[in-house]
């Protein structure tokens, strides 16, 4: 077993070296860089100035050089700083001399989107549990039709669309719930209890968004499971020696339906780091979606290799995390791997 | 579960339904200015660094701008009024201006502001070693000084007329703070200490970022205590928080301006709109250097067959004016007296034939076996992809055979106007303040990466250019683009489509907005803007 570990954790590094590369190669396949933003076309900024500033951020050497300059820092774990004039570190916040801290932009905007991900995970598997649960159970019965049709409308409406029409009736028309934005104005003079209702209110939309376009999937595989799983020899078993019919579906069924979700969790796990950039948009919340459309546009290399980077560990690791925890869950896999 | 969806469609419907929530303000009641409250205002993007040289986006600049001044600034006509220097003159022969300092005055952390931090300035805007794309314009002084405190004297080896512009746009950092630091990562660009009418206050990163009155502000104390900017990327989700009452104003869009405030009375009793010339204009350009475009009259031609009142119409819902000189219309130096190329099918059949095409068996003008086709290219802008759909319909029309290629802004720059290959494109320029047009229009400036992309070449325009820059003598200067301007639209080689209005929405509680907006903007007098106490949010952080 702890073989098999540290050789699946060795594996990674070459891996890891090969994600990098390709992306690298691949952001710098795209045309332009950071000096063809907005001050591209002010005609009031010199060809030479943008060429001075390629220099300065070694843009002017070859790619190759220019990745293993990238790959010297990355190692010593320096993210480096982005290329936009702020001039932020990617990853985390720096100190200068005089104490003053200039905050990382990872660090700022992915407590927001993993806060969102995690509530819109955690709502998703337990809605989507129980629905499915129901739907098996009245297998093709009007409850079973209604819960897929339901999760599939869920599916299909754009979420763009839902999201304006739900701020204007429930925003606009009605101010039961707050339009766009994290905090509402004089959130610090608020109290501990306020803000957290505060910020509740805000997510609360965001949340809704995001997980209605999630149900469809898992709760049809919970659905499709447990019929599958009801169908199979023990659980008639189970019901033929006069089991109640709550622990049949709850302990025998449910328990092994539930099995496949780990490996959906678990490929969840770099999905925790990546928000969506239209929902972000449309809401004012600055997270990871829009950092990394952002910095896409503007040819920000430092901060879209940094969070390919981060987005790639976290791949890797929620593979090896969702393999551990199906051989945790399930012994027969667990004898598989232990020989 | 029918519940649930049942409950979900009756609130949309009913919500949809529902009135507004009531307002009882009257906010056309009469009332006098009171100084406080704080005026809540929303932009796209973050602002980058409050340092303006550095930034070069716009979300910077408008806030920075409220922080920093320059040594002077414009007056609501447009033209040039002392902001750190109280007067200037100029010498005789144009080659020295003396700014004469304001006294007495200091920085928001009590420091005074004196000559120095001019002169550090000037030095770290022309230091290879800043980060900035906007030396160029600085590089030209050949030596700055301090004659004394209050004296700042900068000499041109050239008369460079453009140079009074150059001082009103670059804002003057305090030198005590900054002289020890690289101006390229310092904290100063996010928490910086300025002389205007506002301080920052605070700063949440992607959310928002709070400006206080400037005790120390050279002008005088604002009457808003306060200016919030919320940054929300997406319009829509502006625009409902501006209905909601959550923001106070915000630049609105054509279809909100036309069709969505005359169709709610409710939103006009309690939200003003502004209209005043945009600071932009969208043009059809041309790649002289690739033929046909090399012929005048197929330019022509191809103008005269673009209907520009249609465009306007239908791309702007009229929200807009034609130009015939890239200056701002009814501004010093627009050329009033050029006739207007306008829609004329049978004048655009006549100059095509004139060049010897003829319209073939598919009704497509063709000379020598080649059809008149071409490519437009545009970038990801929604206004200019309809412009050029609309120029596509009417080419069509005519007999020009013409293909719509839409593009991501940084692949656009690099992969076709960088490197001249590209046909005709729907691009925009900014209407200078400045009749300057040097990098634009001169022969020299054809290189990759320079702004005469579309190849123009003409030795009378580039000696009025030349000229125009060491003329100081606005009328004679007026001649000079005068003339500069006919050129340009006698030869076409980029067709004047529109200019649009900027449009404001200002929610009416804001009072001491001017009724009529000066050529300047309708935020150029915000420091008397005011809310009336009544009208005031419920703010404890004030």
């Amino acid at each position: 077993m702890l073989n098999y570990l540290i050789k699946r954790i060795l594996w990674m590094i070459p891996m890891l070296i090969g994600i990098s590369l390709i992306s690298f190669f691949i952001m710098h396949l795209a045309p332009g860089d950071i000096t063809s933003n907005e001050s591209a076309f002010n005609p009031k900024a010199s060809e030479e100035s943008r060429q001075k500033l390629r220099e300065l951020y070694n843009l002017d050497k070859p790619i190759i050089v220019q990745y293993g300059l990238w790959l010297k820092r990355i190692v010593q774990l320096d993210f480096g700083s982005s290329f936009a004039s702020h001039q932020r570190p990617v990853l985390w916040e720096k100190k200068d001399e005089n104490g003053n801290i200039k905050p990382g932009l990872i660090q700022k905007a992915l407590p927001i989107t993993l806060l969102i991900n995690l509530l819109t995970i955690l709502l998703i598997f337990s809605i989507s549990i129980l629905l499915g649960t129901i739907a098996a159970i009245k297998k093709n019965k009007i409850p079973d039709r209604m819960i897929t049709l339901f999760v599939f409308i869920g599916f299909a409406i754009p979420g763009f669309w839902l999201a304006l029409i739900l701020m204007y009736s429930l925003g606009v028309v009605n101010q039961v719930l707050p339009i766009s934005g994290l905090h509402s104005i004089g959130y610090e003079q608020m109290s501990k209890l306020a803000q957290i209702l505060d910020l509740l209110k805000h997510l609360a939309l965001p949340v809704f968004i995001s997980c209605l376009s999630g149900l469809a999937g898992i709760s049809l595989y919970v659905r499709n499971g447990m019929i599958e799983i009801l169908n199979q020899d023990f659980i008639k078993t189970a019901r033929a020696k006069g089991l109640y019919e709550k622990k049949v579906i709850f302990v025998h069924t449910l328990k092994n339906a539930l099995l496949p979700l780990i490996t959906i969790l678990g490929l969840s796990i770099p999905g925790l780091i990546g928000g969506s950039v239209i929902a972000e948009s449309i809401f004012a919340i600055p997270g990871m979606g829009k950092l990394f459309y952002d910095a896409v546009l503007m040819r920000d290399f430092p901060v879209v290799m940094g969070i390919l980077t981060i987005g790639s560990i976290l791949t890797l690791l929620g593979n090896l995390i969702a393999d551990l925890a199906y051989a945790w869950a399930d012994p027969r896999i667990r004898r598989g791997l232990a020989k | 579960m029918h519940k649930f969806l049942a409950l979900l469609i009756i609130s949309l419907v009913v919500g949809c339904n529902n009135n507004q929530n009531i307002d009882n303000n009257n906010y056309d009641d009469p009332t006098l200015p009171e100084s406080g409250g704080a005026l809540t205002n929303a932009m796209i993007g973050e602002p980058n660094n409050l340092i303006a040289m550095i930034a070069g986006d716009s979300a910077s600049s408008a806030i920075a701008g409220q922080i920093f001044n320059s040594l002077l600034k414009y007056d609501e006509n447009l033209g040039f009024e002392g902001d750190l220097a109280d007067s200037w003159t100029i010498s005789d022969d144009y080659k020295k201006i003396t700014f004469n300092l304001k006294q007495d005055i200091k920085w928001a952390d009590d420091e005074p502001f004196t000559c120095q931090d001019v002169l550090f300035t000037w030095k770290k805007v022309t230091d290879p070693d800043t980060r900035t794309p906007y030396g160029s314009d600085y590089q030209l002084v050949s030596s700055a000084s301090c004659a004394n405190n209050h004296i700042f004297i900068a000499e041109y080896d050239e008369p460079y007329a453009p140079a009074l512009e150059t001082w009103a746009s670059l804002h003057i950092l305090p030198e005590h703070l900054l002289k020890n630091e690289n101006i390229n990562d310092t904290y100063f660009s996010l928490n910086p200490t300025g002389s205007n009418y506002y301080a920052l206050d605070e700063w949440t990163t992607g959310q928002q970022v709070k400006l206080k009155t400037n005790p120390n502000s050279i002008h005088g104390r604002p009457l808003l205590e306060k200016k919030i900017t919320r940054i929300i990327p997406d319009l829509s989700s502006q625009f409902m928080e501006l209905i909601a009452g959550n923001i106070d104003l915000m630049n609105i869009n054509p279809i909100q301006y036309s069709r969505v405030f005359p169709s709610r009375s409710e939103l006009n009793d309690k939200i003003n709109l502004y209209k005043e010339m945009g600071n932009g204009y969208t043009y059809f350009g041309f790649n002289l250097k690739k033929k046909p475009f090399d012929d005048v009259n197929i330019r022509k031609a191809i103008s005269y067959a673009i209907d520009k009142e249609e465009i306007i119409n239908g791309v702007l819902l009229g929200l807009g004016e034609e130009i015939t000189s890239p200056y701002k219309p009814g501004t010093y130096w627009e050329n009033k007296s050029i006739n207007k190329i306008s829609f004329d099918v049978s004048r655009s059949r006549e100059l095509l034939e004139k060049s010897g095409y003829q319209l073939n068996a598919n009704n497509i003008y063709e000379k020598d076996g080649k059809p008149l086709a071409f490519e437009i290219l545009t970038n990801q802008n929604k206004q200019r992809e309809m412009t050029a759909v609309l120029i596509q319909r009417r080419l069509q029309d005519i007999g020009i055979d013409v293909s719509i290629r839409v593009i991501e802004w940084a692949s656009f720059v690099n992969r076709f106007i960088k490197t001249g290959e590209f046909e005709a494109v729907v691009l925009g320029w900014s209407l200078s303040l400045d009749p300057d047009q040097y990098s634009i229009w001169h022969s020299s400036q054809q290189g990759p990466g320079q702004f005469n992309f579309i190849g123009y070449n003409n030795p009378r325009v580039d000696t009025l250019l030349e000229n125009g820059r060491k003329e100081l003598n606005n009328e004679k200067r007026k001649q000079i683009y005068d003339e500069f301007s006919k050129i340009i639209y006698d030869e076409q080689p980029i067709i004047y489509l529109y200019a649009g209005y900027g449009l404001t929405a200002i929610h009416k509680k804001i009072k001491g907005v001017k009724k009529i907006t000066p050529p300047a903007g309708v935020f150029h007098n915000d420091y008397e803007w005011y809310i009336p106490k009544k009208f005031r949010r419920n703010e404890m952080s004030l």
